[in-house]
């Protein structure tokens, strides 16, 4: 009864057929053997809108509903590897469903699989389909706003998935492509980069044109699907003022010259600025970023030093634009300016010293004043010389380290060479330093230069020896006399070194006592001059300072003549 | 010596033609010393870790082993991801981390450079060979759950001054990671560029004793 509808018999016989041996195999197996598997299960995803799909034969559709499962497998941050029931594709009755609700994790791995069901009757699983949706996933078109000025198209892009809460592509900025044509005209639609917030400004005037743009993640190899083609017209440019124009960088040794035109009758300054590259990347509006060059606002001349203005890292942008009173005039073309990329290298200096059949040469690496240059670029050197004949053939040598010794060269010969510098990272070849001629030794000279060179190294050798032991010599005597010395000083200075050593605690400590006796002392010899010797004699136990020797001194005598005394008695 | 002669031209010619092959990479080592002057702007950014940030300590698990292959796309898809991810967190939601402007200007203009660059090699290569590559995907979905801890980190602090804080810690750590992985992949293709010539010289000597050797001992003998 099904096979009813069906125009071809060929068919219905086929269908009739079919039908009868499910309703035998009905009889013997169990009910899930009677429906079809769902086939070719697959996962389609734009931005976060995730879309399961499958295939069913349509002739087959007996009232026919779908379930699908799901599971996560490993790696994921939350457990559930068990098989669960995907909300919202339950007893669908379409071929698709969707499960932008379910899966959240765009980088877990999910794993899905569908069944046909009728009533009771449920068909085995499908082949599960497994996918990682940030690998799977196709980016969707971005939102572009056109608008016509003064002979330029600006645009402004909204990234795809803007609008949406949920978002896939959180970690990474896109790049645009925009593919641009003239409406009413055959000739072929140019691709170009664009960034979000761009201007075109090479179309003609008063003249329709289409575009799309398509977002890309480069790095990924993703490209996104295009935005509705949208068209505009061209304005004519401006009555104001006129932009500059045919603006020019010229880098040398990083020093960065900016030239442009002066095309006005009238009297007008102009005003250089700059824009560091990485803000083109930006949905906002960037426009005050734009910085003005130091010592290029509002000059009379048409040149601009902006080297102090870029560093090594990073892109600039620079732009000129011109005002006369208060009429300001449009911004010219920006220049894009990748500072170790558009610099040009200037030539070495090069100094060569001749030796027998040999040149010594020292290279200077240029415009090694300017330590940006060492920051951009590891040079290597291109020695180009030859035989300063009537035909000369040149030789080439290529060395990384800046002095270099080129031998093999035939003695007493002149022989000319220049040198360049060149950067393998950026395929760059400096400028061919001055020729410089020199000649070479003669070789018949060596040995007499080797004799010579010989006898001068013993002369010398002999003389640092002599001057050498000599040196150890003296000090050898200058240590001798004062640490081990010859005489041994008297032995009363002797043994009062020893007594001054071995008292030199006590002394320090007795110090201020000792004040007061001399104070007393002064005082007894004014008064009563004849008490002197009994008061000396207190004195004895007392220790004295090195200050009062002439009072030991006496002391000392006093006390021999003391001893004397007792011994004659 | 005219076999030497030979022999040494053969040489100057091999070396030429290796040089003059057109070359889109950047160079390993010219990487590296945008990174380092990447890393060193990073240092002038902001001024030394604060003292109040110290009591949180969290660990975000850089995933190590995908530089320890040291496959050539492996390092440089890891290096594109790294800077990437970077250059995308460091240009939102920075209005807490208290900052220098221009030093951080700087930072973002050198890694978006970097970026450019490694996109113009890219298209190139996409049109070259545009089959998947299964390990180069794992690892790249590696880093992306890397940065994704990394994010939502800054989210859960609301983008602090601290969470700011510790996250310039952790790109330091992810950055000097990345630079050593660029020194190891450019150390090993030196290695390997000395051994492929050293296989060649090999194979043309002994090309060259078997072809040139005959005519060499006639002269020998001829000049006797």
């Amino acid at each position: 009864m099904a096979a009813a509808g069906f125009p071809r018999s060929e068919c219905a016989l086929l269908l009739v057929a079919l039908s009868l041996l499910a309703a035998l195999g009905s009889g013997n197996c169990a009910g899930q053997m009677n429906l079809m598997i769902p086939q070719n299960v697959q996962v389609h995803i734009i931005n976060t809108n995730i879309t399961l799909k499958w295939d069913w034969d349509s002739w087959n559709n007996f009232t026919v509903t779908f379930s699908a499962h799901y599971q996560w497998l490993e790696d994921c941050e939350e457990d559930r590897t068990n098989w669960t029931e995907l909300p919202g594709c339950q007893s669908v009755t379409v071929t698709k469903c969707d499960l932008s609700s379910a899966v959240t994790d765009y980088l877990c791995n999910y794993s899905v699989r569908v069944r046909a069901e009728r009533g009771e009757e449920k068909s085995p699983w499908s082949e599960p389909f497994i996918f990682i949706p940030d690998i799977i996933a196709e980016i969707g078109p971005p939102e572009v706003q056109l608008e016509s000025v003064d002979g330029v198209v600006k645009v402004s892009i909204s990234p795809p998935e803007a609008n949406s809460k949920e978002k896939m592509w959180t970690q990474h900025s896109f790049s645009y492509n925009a593919v641009i044509w003239k409406k009413s005209s055959n000739a072929e639609p140019k691709n170009r980069a664009i960034y979000p917030r761009d201007i075109i400004d090479d179309l003609e005037p008063e003249t329709a044109y289409c575009m799309k743009v398509q977002a890309r993640l480069i790095s990924e190899a993703k490209r996104g699907y295009f935005s509705p083609e949208q068209c505009i017209n061209t304005t004519r440019a401006s009555n104001g003022l006129p932009c500059p124009t045919n603006i020019t960088v010229h880098a040398l040794n990083m020093k960065f010259l900016l030239n442009w035109d002066n095309h006005y009758n009238k009297n007008v300054s102009f005003n250089v600025q700059y824009l560091s590259g990485f803000y083109k990347q930006f949905y906002e509006d960037y426009s005050n970023k734009w910085y003005i060059v130091a010592g290029c606002e509002n000059i009379s001349h048409t040149q601009c030093d902006f080297s102090s203005n870029v560093g090594t890292s990073g892109n600039y942008y620079i732009r000129v634009n011109a005002t006369n009173g208060y009429n300001r005039s449009c911004s010219s073309k920006e220049i894009k300016v990748d500072p170790c990329v558009i610099n040009e290298i200037g030539p070495p200096s090069v100094k060569v010293n001749s030796g027998p059949s040999l040149l010594r040469i020292q290279i200077t690496c240029p415009g090694e004043e300017n330590k940006s240059m060492s920051e951009c670029y590891e040079f290597t050197y291109r020695i180009q010389y030859w035989e300063n004949s009537s035909k000369p053939e040149v030789e080439n040598e290529v060395v990384q380290q800046p002095f270099h010794t080129i031998s093999n060269l035939m003695p007493s010969r002149a022989y000319c060479l220049k040198v360049q510098a060149f950067t393998r990272a950026y395929n760059k070849s400096g400028q061919f330093s001055n020729v410089i001629c020199t000649e070479t030794l003669s070789d018949q000279m060596s040995p007499l230069v080797v004799l010579t060179t010989f006898l001068i190294a013993v002369v010398v050798v002999l003389v640092l020896a002599v001057v050498i032991i000599l040196g150890i010599y003296l000090s050898y005597k200058k240590i001798k006399y004062v640490f081990f010395p010859s005489c041994k000083p008297p032995s009363n200075i002797e043994s009062f070194g020893g007594q001054l050593f071995s008292n030199l605690y006590i002394l320090t400590s007795e110090e201020p006592a000792e004040k007061c006796c001399i104070i007393e002392n002064t005082i007894q010899e004014e008064a009563n001059p004849t008490d002197f010797k009994n008061y000396s004699n207190s004195k004895q136990s007392s220790r004295d300072s090195g200050n009062y020797s002439n009072d030991d001194d006496t002391l000392g005598s006093k006390v021999s003549e003391e001893t004397l005394e007792q011994e004659i008695v | 010596m005219t076999c030497f002669c030979l022999l040494q031209m053969f040489f100057i010619l091999l070396c030429t033609m290796q040089i003059s092959t057109p070359d889109c990479n950047i160079p390993s080592l010219q990487q590296s010393k945008a990174i380092q002057s990447s890393l060193h702007l990073l240092d002038k950014i902001g001024q030394a870790f604060p003292l109040q940030c110290r009591r949180e300590h969290v660990l975000f698990k850089f995933p190590h082993n995908i530089l320890k292959l040291s496959q050539k796309d492996n390092v440089k898809v890891a290096v594109q991801e790294t800077l990437q991810s970077i250059f995308y967190m460091f240009s939102k939601n920075l209005t807490l981390a208290a900052w220098d402007g221009r030093s951080l200007e700087s930072f973002q203009n050198g890694l978006y450079q970097q970026i450019e660059q490694l996109e113009a090699c890219s298209i190139k290569k996409i049109k070259k060979k545009p089959q998947y590559l299964r390990d180069v995907e794992a690892n790249r979905l590696k880093l992306k759950k890397y940065f994704q801890r990394i994010d939502n980190f800054l989210k859960g602090k609301q983008y602090s001054l601290c969470s700011w804080e510790i996250i310039r810690e952790e790109v330091r750590k992810c950055l000097q990671l990345i630079e050593k992985g660029l020194e190891g992949l450019e150390n090993k293709l030196w290695i390997q560029a000395k051994i492929k010539n050293l296989l060649n010289e090999q194979d043309s000597r002994r090309a060259d004793v078997k072809q040139k050797h005959p005519k060499c001992k006639r002269r020998h003998q001829d000049l006797k």
